[in-house]
């Protein structure tokens, strides 16, 4: 414990700016030595893809290799820069700090996607992974709106995913691929991309007029009538694509375009995060808020509850849409299976492990389920014990998610961290 | 502050000195991916397939390695659970090819996950062969993509052809899951292959179900009600057995057949008499085989304690076919990417290779032409080969 306070007490100097830099050299040293040195000298086969684990479950031998090689590489760089550096990068913080705050963001933000961008291109199977994660974290965030800011237990999540999929897909592969299903591109696939975001966009409003099919009956009721309906809604959607033999019915739809790279991931996932942190802190996610702790209370306090409700459950379905239309680019195929009940037990997963009411908790759901999910791989059947033992336990101890109820706060997060502000 | 240097480089000095291949140089290994669901709807395909693969690799590992170009290599399994699902199958896919270098892939097995995974095989230029999946669309223009069985194209007529020659029957009925992507798929194609026989209208009810139900009582009266001489459905192992047991209950006389989905171990586990006596077309019978596949059949029952289905069968014929094209390509250059076309050029030109599920030659497409077996399911609930039927 000492140690430990000790450790929390060293770093507490270090700026996020500082962190950054940490990986960064942590990320370059893997990038120029870590294939042909450190990876070899310590006998592993390659770079250990998600920080060893996947070789570590296969072999326990490697064990060592792989702390050795977690610690070269990641562990002692990046506390050794990040304290380092401290004489500058608090500094440049502190400079930032003085710009505009969205300046400021931006900046981090650029250069954290650079980090992630060279750490994920190191490996293609990482690049799947972040990939997956990032779409994962707009999922988790939309239905949190949903689930925890408006505290309904909406289970109708992958139908809106299913909606924006296939609507994106129809409208790629109509106008900018030659396929089977829609015969030849009726626009030059070169403008493809650049379209693109208005497929996406289509696909996310395609799934918020669809939530309005659940909305307009079910907002008379709550709680567990909601989640019928709404899981009815589910399977609505998944056996109507079942039967429509013109997108490919259960066969599935293939071959849409690769527009989704990394970088647009990326960029949808921040725009998701920051449009749905402005939405939850305005005044309509206040009222909200508000609506979920006591409906009646509100009404008589001038809120609009339908019109509230309304708008939040679009908003969520609408951001399921786009995450949906990523998802069915990255895979370049989507059956209606995909969008079934296990679609609608990981959102959940992720969204309660993470925490409710919080956007940091959704990405942490997110990315954890995630993670674990792919390290755990080696395990098969295990897997599917460890992860719900960890999420009971989160439930026991934590009913709410490891981080609920707290908003972020990208100020006080980039903060320059001088010695004053160490306190006591 | 000590205290911890201490502790980091300790930790440090431990990795380094008991790291069992610390300092010793890379080696080319010949690495095989397996691809399949080991958890989720089908763990039964998924533990058929890793049997058949262990088999496989005792078979080299007793003759010292795989011989390429007169040098002996040294042969590793990667397999990866693919959870049954699609983007679980394409992760397995890219990892096994970026991260394993695998010169080849086996699976997935079902289409649903082998569609999209062929994909990413076929966009990383290493080949993949999928033993069972029936899909068109899996192997369609993907050089790279290969498959171990015939297609349901194939497979439809089939069927058809036999009831007609064998029952004399005009009027079928057929039952199959909307919502899965086989069964739908090879229905639509028995309907047509049986009404261009006996003339539009000829298939009397064709009644669907959705994934997951149990009851199929409404359909089944129909198809009752309806005239029908013969029911086909073509569903799997789960299905099968409620299928079977509710038709006869409500009354249903006239034989059912089935297709290559049937051919699981547990079908007759679950169905019991009321299956005997039925027939369904596959990819191999298992009972009266002779020569390598029953060699093949009685190892498999010796080391797991049954005998082994058709996915079983299709994983070996599979795994032999790359070990045959690794063999083909003549000499290994340890630079992997050249390693996998030549495997891939290798595999195009296999010519009539003699495989425990039949013999069989590539199309350009990458499907195998080859034999399809009618099975009866025999008086003490053996798959007892029938009739065979070739292309």
């Amino acid at each position: 414990m000492e140690i430990a306070r000790k450790f929390k007490n060293m770093f507490s100097t270090v700026p996020m700016l500082g962190w950054l830099l940490g990986i960064f050299t942590a990320v370059l040293i893997e990038y120029y030595w870590g294939y042909d040195y450190i990876s070899y000298y310590l006998g592993l086969p390659k770079i250990p893809v998600l920080f060893g684990t996947l070789i570590m479950l296969k072999d326990p031998m490697m064990i060592p290799g792989v702390i050795g090689y977690d610690l070269i590489v990641y562990g002692i760089p990046i506390l050794l820069i990040a304290k380092a550096s401290n004489f500058f990068t608090n500094p440049v913080a502190a400079f930032l700090e003085k710009t505009p705050l969205w300046l400021s963001a931006m900046i981090h933000l650029i250069f954290f996607y650079g980090v992630l961008h060279l750490w994920a291109g190191i490996n293609d199977y990482r690049v799947l992974v972040v990939k997956l994660t990032l779409i994962s974290i707009i999922l988790t965030i939309s239905i949190n709106v949903i689930n925890g800011y408006q505290g309904e237990f909406s289970c109708s999540h992958p139908g809106f995913m299913a909606i924006g999929a296939y609507v994106s897909s129809i409208i790629t592969l109509y106008f900018f691929v030659a396929d089977k299903t829609f015969g030849a591109a009726v626009l030059s696939p070169a403008l493809g991309p650049w379209l693109f975001p208005f497929a996406l966009l289509a696909g996310g409003i395609a799934a918020s007029l669809g939530s309005l099919l659940v909305a307009i009956p079910s907002f008379r009721t709550r709680g567990d009538y909601l989640a019928i309906i709404s899981l009815a809604f589910m399977f609505i959607i998944k056996s109507a694509i079942e039967n429509l033999n013109v997108i490919g019915g259960a066969r599935g739809m293939g071959g849409q375009p690769d527009y989704a790279p990394l970088p647009i991931i990326f960029i949808w996932t921040m725009l998701c995060i920051w449009v749905v942190h402005n939405f939850v802190t305005s005044i309509m996610g206040k009222a909200l808020n508000a609506v979920r702790d006591d409906e009646a209370a509100s009404e008589s306090m001038t809120v609009k509850t339908r019109k509230t409700k309304m708008t939040a459950f679009m908003f969520g379905a609408f951001w399921a849409g786009i995450a949906g239309g990523l998802f069915a680019h990255v895979l370049a195929y989507i059956n209606p299976g995909m969008f079934s009940i296990n679609r609608l037990a990981e959102i959940l997963a992720m969204v309660y492990f993470g925490g409710l009411n919080s956007i940091i908790g959704s990405i942490v759901g997110a990315v954890t389920i995630n993670v674990l999910g792919e390290a755990l791989r080696p395990l098969e059947l295990f897997k599917w014990i460890i992860i719900p033992l960890i999420l009971i336990l989160v439930m026991i101890f934590r009913p709410y998610g490891l981080i609920s109820f707290k908003e972020i706060n990208a100020k006080r997060l980039l903060r320059a961290k001088h010695k004053r502000e160490q306190g006591a | 502050m000590k205290k911890l240097a201490c502790l980091v480089v300790v930790a440090f000095a431990f990795a380094m000195v008991f790291s069992p291949s610390a300092f010793s140089a890379r080696k080319t290994i010949i690495k095989i991916g397996i691809n399949a669901p080991m958890t989720g709807d089908i763990p039964k395909v998924g533990e058929g397939s890793k049997y058949a693969a262990m088999l496989w690799l005792e078979d080299i590992e007793k003759a010292g390695g795989l011989e390429v170009g007169g040098k002996k290599y040294e042969v590793e399994l990667v397999i990866e659970d693919n959870e049954s699902k699609a983007e679980s199958a394409v992760k397995a896919n890219t990892k096994m090819i970026t991260q394993d270098d695998v010169l080849a892939i086996i699976g997935p097995q079902s289409s649903k996950q082998a569609v999209p995974a062929g994909e990413v095989a076929n966009k990383y230029k290493t080949v993949m062969i999928s033993p069972w999946s029936t899909n068109p669309a899996t192997t369609l223009d993907r050089p790279y993509v290969f498959r171990g069985c015939f297609l349901d194209p194939f497979q439809g007529p089939v069927i058809a052809n036999f009831i007609t020659d064998e029952f004399g029957f005009t009027k079928a009925a057929v039952l199959y899951d909307v919502a899965s992507d086989y069964p739908k798929g090879l229905a639509e194609v028995f309907k047509a292959a049986w009404e261009k026989k006996h003339g539009a209208g000829s298939v009397v009810a064709y009644q669907s179900f959705t994934t997951k139900d149990t009851d199929f009582s409404s359909q089944l009266t129909q198809i009752v009600r309806s005239g029908a001489e013969v029911l086909f459905t073509p569903q799997y192992y789960n299905e099968v057995p409620l299928i079977v047991r509710q038709a006869k209950e409500l009354g249903w006389k006239g034989p059912i057949v089935g297709s290559d989905s049937w051919g699981s171990a547990e079908t007759v586990e679950l169905c019991g008499e009321a299956c005997y006596g039925l027939y369904f077309s596959s990819h191999y019978a298992a009972a009266g085989a002779k020569g390598a596949t029953k060699a093949f059949i009685d190892r498999y029952t010796d080391n797991y304690g049954y005998i082994p289905d058709d996915v079983a069968a299709l994983t070996w014929d599979a795994l032999r076919l790359a070990q045959q094209a690794i063999q083909d390509a003549g000499k290994l250059t340890g630079k992997i990417e050249k390693d996998r076309a030549a495997v891939k050029d290798a595999l195009t030109n296999i010519k009539n290779f003699s495989g425990i599920t039949g013999n069989m030659t590539f199309t350009p497409e990458g499907d195998p032409i080859k034999c399809a077996v009618i099975v009866k399911i025999n008086d003490s609930g053996e798959y007892e080969f029938y009739k065979s039927s070739c292309p």
